[in-house]
């Protein structure tokens, strides 16, 4: 096996974090930040891709504030962005419970959370506007959970030692998702938003060096067209669904993303991706994608599988029912081996814990993936009534899926990609390294370093969207003609030729295999090799597979139909092309960073115990990559990462 | 585990002015733990290794909450089993059965392809009042006005719609009455949404009889369709926000 | 005062609007069952012992009669408004709701009941009775002497039969009527829409029993 040797750069584009006191620095940037006449705002156009928390929050706070603001989104409407999926909640640091909270509090549990590999001041900033968030969407009507004296009520999440997450049932996102989608359409109402659903965004436009538009494809006639603008406002989520089954949307994909990223941005972090410890095993070929269980069943359910391998293929081939096994026969691992924290240790390392005991043949679905969480003694101790109200709809939720009553028989569980953390790089004004090039959201690489918390996606989004782009968006334009480039500029003609000459291309292939299948095998190779536990030599197996698969793409792929019209093949096949462009740079990241943290284990640098080991005098850095030709190596670029804050501490569980 | 053999009378239908028509396929070996869009896509998948066009239906997050998927199974949209199509499974059915899928119907809802509708009438409704008028950073502290915990729940409930519009293709007369009531509850339940709840019922309801939806017959067809539960009370509620809304428009001074 | 006529011109033209005048006049139509019912019950009035005394409900007849032309016309005339207004309306908004809609190939229902499906049907049934008692009994014949016409009336067994359906067909009506009254004038909840159910039932039982029992009592010989 050779070493790969990454082409490094000195070069890294400035950061732009203010100076002064980590407390002053957003209020300093906030009072020197460039400001734009009310009468001005309407001569930029801003367009603006994605319209989940961040795209949303982000179109309906430029608009209200003047600007030209035109959307797009592939979905039939902006209201479905995968947002609308989140359960948990969002964290703010309100203290509304007296429980010590403070907006530093905030800041550090993230930070750690995120093994200390985010920017302290973006991260900082981020606890700073949390409550204004909040504020901001009790106002437009989002209906939080309440307390009987009519004021707001907490829960405790994930990696915090008090309540600070707000939340709607289990539905939070789809609550925080409406409340922007509901001014976004007050937006579109008065004329100040050209919504575009349905369109998908193909490729970016630069000229002379700035992000100038973008080529979209009308998912509806099949038409090609370009949009120009002022700047371009990329909010289109991450990238999880390179491992094909994931929580994910079906349509959630890297394509933007990656055009970007090919037309010059640095994609950072690559390898921090997060699996979720708490899914629905994979029932078999066909499935499509993996239903999330809500990780608060953590609390009353025990992880366990059998202790012999014999058992556990009995209960794979159906001989043994769970209930069946004897207390002594079960092991209960995350107990045995984190005796403090349980069965409620943090997503990666019960994640981990899972595909270690799978991986010992002592899995229990019929795949051979899949664990027990079992709710037995819970019910005995608690008593069925509380356990549904708790659970209640969780427990439908899963026997709806999987006809198995969780009262009686163990629910099955087993981890599933979640949400990306790596994402196109982007300084503090949230610009990536192409001028005009912002990225919000879970798009960006920000605020959540190697491992995000829970409830903290949702604060990431709103506060790039409502109160961080609103601020920082001027500092560019101020030094922008308005509507100085239009479609007519030759970028644009050379961007859509381009377009249609790579649908032409997927079209001309008439292979054999579907994209699903295609997508599946990278899934798959990806899955295997760059999941939960990453070696050098897996890592250096899925790189040499890639360019297999991507070969196998260009000359045997079968896309039916037109190019005219809704073909959703084609959307896959587009989609899937930019992912086969993408992986690799995922592996290249993980590869290189020879350290473990968060949710990157890289199973060479564990401590004795089986904790991450992480490597801060050689890895406290973002990892960005520039983008030199599919199959090329990329070149890497690092921002060095300083913390003068927080002590870098190492995560203990135990 | 068991496999289904099922006929499926789809209907196909290549763009919007094309004549649409039922077509049937049948489906073998369909897992019955499998949901229904997962055996469309393993239809799919074998009508496209035929050089055929697969059947077209909208769908994204697969999980019940996006509001994407649509389909008529029998006559009911999303099956009628409570929940979306998504998260509807085929041991809901027997081997042997005939399914029939069609779109979504209704003339606001026009046909893009096969299965696909457009259901963008929904959104105009909001945009026609479906909101309250805040500006970002303009908000009070969040804890500055209580909510009666129990108000906080009802417009909870209301606020769950998905907005897949399963409710107008219920409706034996094509009515976004569930829609547009529960959005308006949603809104005028709360105190935050109080300053324009008359603006907001008579904005919306105005739209949503321009938009070319029928009339509600008080059927409760949409609540039994309802993948979310959404109460026709809200319809009730709405009908006694637009009587005052209306007689406040007319005669108050302050509507 | 413009303001006024304008709100007025768009509720009427609203479909909320409308329904909720159809739901108004729809109750005024069942208070005016209740009070007819109440008349036509006194056929069975008398001294008790005859099961042919014609005496009450001839008097109710003539007492009707007696009243002030211009009144007598006045409630006809306003019985006429409010059943043309609620007619006219449902015609029309049934006719918006059929162009609304596009037919599936296969009709699937979960809920919504026979007599809320069939309304027009039942409607139009009614309707034609309506027409058809007018004209046999209101119009044709001498107050004084109506125990006679209805004798003559329902000892004919077809004219009998036609009745008992269209009464039926009025029961259907008020099924459905009767509980989406409430709920088109905002009077309806979760917990009390069941109740509403019920009423309804036991509203059209009651009604439509009352009007049925004086055919089937001169078809059982009960009455003569």
């Amino acid at each position: 096996m050779n070493d790969i040797k990454f082409p490094v750069s000195d070069y890294m584009p400035d950061s732009c974090i203010p100076d002064g006191p980590i407390e002053q620095k957003w209020t300093k940037y906030k009072r020197e930040a460039k400001l734009i006449n009310p009468n001005n705002r309407r001569k930029y156009t801003v367009l603006i891709v994605g319209t989940g928390l961040a795209g949303g929050s982000a179109a309906a706070t430029l608009a209200e504030l003047g600007y030209n603001v035109k959307c797009f989104c592939y979905q039939d409407s902006p209201r479905r962005a995968h947002s609308i999926a989140a359960q948990g909640g969002i964290n703010a640091a309100h203290n509304y419970q007296n429980d010590g909270d403070s907006v530093y509090r905030l800041f550090y549990d993230t930070i750690k959370g995120g093994d200390f590999r985010a920017r302290e001041a973006n991260v900082y900033r981020l606890a700073e506007v949390s409550c204004d968030i909040i504020n901001q969407c009790v106002a437009q009507g989002v209906p939080f959970g309440r307390e009987y004296g009519g004021l707001l009520d907490n829960r405790s999440f994930g990696g915090a030692q008090l309540k600070r997450t707000f939340y709607s049932r289990g539905q939070t996102g789809q609550q925080l998702l409406l409340g922007c989608y509901q001014a976004m359409e007050k937006e579109i109402g008065k004329g100040h938003i050209e919504m575009h659903p349905r369109t998908e965004m193909m490729d970016l436009v630069v000229v002379d060096g700035h992000a100038k538009g973008i080529v979209v494809r009308d998912l509806v006639t099949g038409e090609i067209k370009s949009y120009a603008g002022d700047t371009v406002l990329l909010a289109t989520g991450g990238y999880g669904r390179v491992f094909f089954l994931s929580t994910n949307a079906m349509g959630c994909n890297v394509g933007a993303a990656c055009a970007c990223w090919k037309k010059g941005a640095y994609f950072a972090n690559p390898c921090f991706t997060q699996i979720h410890p708490t899914c629905i095993p994979v029932k078999g070929d066909y499935q499509s994608k993996l239903t999330l269980m809500s990780e608060s069943l953590r609390n009353d359910g025990r992880i366990w599988v059998p202790k012999s391998r014999e058992v556990a293929e009995k209960i794979r081939k159906g001989e043994m029912k769970a209930s069946d096994v004897a207390e002594g026969d079960r092991d209960y691992y995350l107990e045995r081996k984190y005796p403090s924290f349980g069965n409620l240790a943090p997503r990666d390392i019960s994640s981990r814990a899972a595909k270690e005991a799978c991986d010992d043949e002592r899995g229990v679905a019929p795949s051979g993936r899949g664990v027990f969480l079992d709710f037995k003694d819970a019910i005995k101790r608690m008593g069925k009534e509380w356990i549904d109200g708790q659970y209640g709809n969780l427990f439908e939720m899963y026997e709806e899926i999987t006809d198995v009553d969780p009262h009686k028989e163990p629910m099955m569980i087993y981890p599933a990609s979640h949400y990306t953390m790596g994402g196109l790089w982007v300084d503090y004004n949230l610009m990536s390294s192409i001028p005009g090039l912002h990225v919000l959201g879970e798009a960006n690489f920000s605020d959540h370093g190697a491992n995000r918390l829970g409830a903290s996606a949702l604060m990431q989004g709103l506060s790039d969207g409502y109160f961080v782009i609103s601020a920082t968006l001027p500092n560019y334009l101020t030094t922008q003609k308005p509507g100085s480039v239009t479609t007519a500029a030759p970028e644009f003609k050379e961007a859509e030729e381009a377009v249609k000459a790579r649908i032409a291309q997927i079209m001309d292939v008439k292979g054999t295999k579907t994209p699903d299948e295609i997508h599946r095998e990278l899934g798959k190779l990806i899955w295997e090799d760059v999941g939960m536990g990453r070696t050098k030599e897996s890592l250096m197996h899925a790189i040499e597979k890639i360019p297999g698969i991507r070969d196998e793409f260009w000359k045997n792929v079968k896309v039916v139909g037109s190019t005219e019209g809704i073909n959703m093949e084609l959307e896959k096949a587009w989609r899937l092309a930019y992912f086969l462009d993408f992986a690799e740079v995922l592996c290249y990241d993980a590869l290189n960073r020879e350290e473990s943290c968060g949710a990157h284990f890289r199973l060479e640098h564990q401590l004795p115990d089986g904790e991450a080991k992480r490597d801060d005098e050689h890895f406290a850095y973002v990892a960005c990559w520039e983008y030199k030709g599919t199959g090329e190596l990329p070149v890497l670029h690092k921002e060095p990462l300083t913390f003068d804050n927080v002590h870098l501490a190492i995560r203990s569980y135990k | 585990m068991a496999k289904l053999n099922l006929t499926l009378k789809v209907w196909r239908q290549e763009n919007a002015q094309a004549q649409g028509r039922i077509e049937t396929y049948q489906a073998k070996d369909i897992p019955e733990e499998c949901s229904f869009l997962e055996m469309l896509d393993i239809v799919n998948e074998s009508l496209v290794h035929e050089g055929k066009e697969p059947i077209h239906f909208d769908h994204d997050c697969r999980e019940g909450i996006c509001g994407m998927c649509s389909l008529t199974i029998n006559g009911v949209p999303h099956g009628g089993k409570k929940v979306t199509t998504c998260q509807l499974h085929m041991r809901q059915f027997k081997d042997g059965d005939t399914i029939w899928i069609e779109p979504f119907r209704a003339k606001a809802f026009p046909i893009l392809r096969d299965l696909m509708v457009d259901r963008s009438a929904l959104d105009k409704i909001i945009a026609s009042g479906g909101f309250v008028d805040v500006r970002t950073g303009a908000a009070p502290n969040a804890n500055n006005m209580p909510v009666r915990k129990k108000t906080a729940d009802a417009a909870f409930d209301a606020a769950a719609c998905i907005g897949c519009g399963a409710c107008v293709a219920s409706c034996k007369n094509s009515s976004a009455m569930l829609f547009t009531s529960a959005k308006a509850a949603h809104l005028n339940l709360l105190p935050q949404g109080h300053p324009e709840k008359n603006k907001r019922v008579l904005a919306m309801v105005r739209q949503m009889d321009a938009l070319g939806f029928g009339n509600c017959t008080n059927q409760y067809e949409c609540e039994a369709a309802c993948p979310k539960g959404i109460s026709v009370d809200n319809i009730a509620k709405l009908n006694r926000d637009y009587m005052v809304a209306c007689a406040a428009e007319a005669v108050a001074v302050y509507s | 005062m413009n303001d006024i006529i304008t709100t007025a011109c768009k509720f009427v033209t609203s479909s909320i609007g409308r329904k909720i005048l159809v739901a108004l006049t729809g109750s005024c139509l069942l208070l005016f069952l209740v009070g007819h019912l109440g008349g036509n019950l006194t056929i069975f009035g008398g001294d008790g012992t005859n099961p042919a005394d014609p005496s009450w409900i001839n008097a109710y007849a003539t007492g009707l009669h007696t009243m002030p032309t211009w009144l007598l016309w006045a409630i006809r005339l306003g019985l006429l408004v409010i059943f043309l207004i609620h007619v006219v309306l449902t015609l029309v908004l049934k006719y918006e709701n059929y162009n609304a809609r596009t037919h599936y190939q296969m009709e699937g229902t979960l809920k919504a009941t026979l007599s809320s499906r069939t309304m027009v049907i039942t409607g139009v049934m009614v309707f034609c009775f309506l027409v058809f008692h007018l004209w046999q009994l209101t119009f044709n014949g001498d107050p004084a002497n109506c125990y006679e016409h209805i004798r003559a009336a329902f000892t004919n067994p077809w004219c009998s039969l036609f009745y008992i359906v269209a009464i039926c067909c009025l029961f259907m009506h008020v099924r459905h009527g009767v509980q989406s009254v409430m709920q088109t004038l905002g009077l309806s909840t979760r917990k009390i829409r069941p109740l509403y159910n019920i009423v309804a039932i036991l509203f059209g039982i009651v009604v439509c029993g009352g009007f049925i029992a004086i055919p089937v009592a001169f078809l059982t010989g009960i009455l003569q």
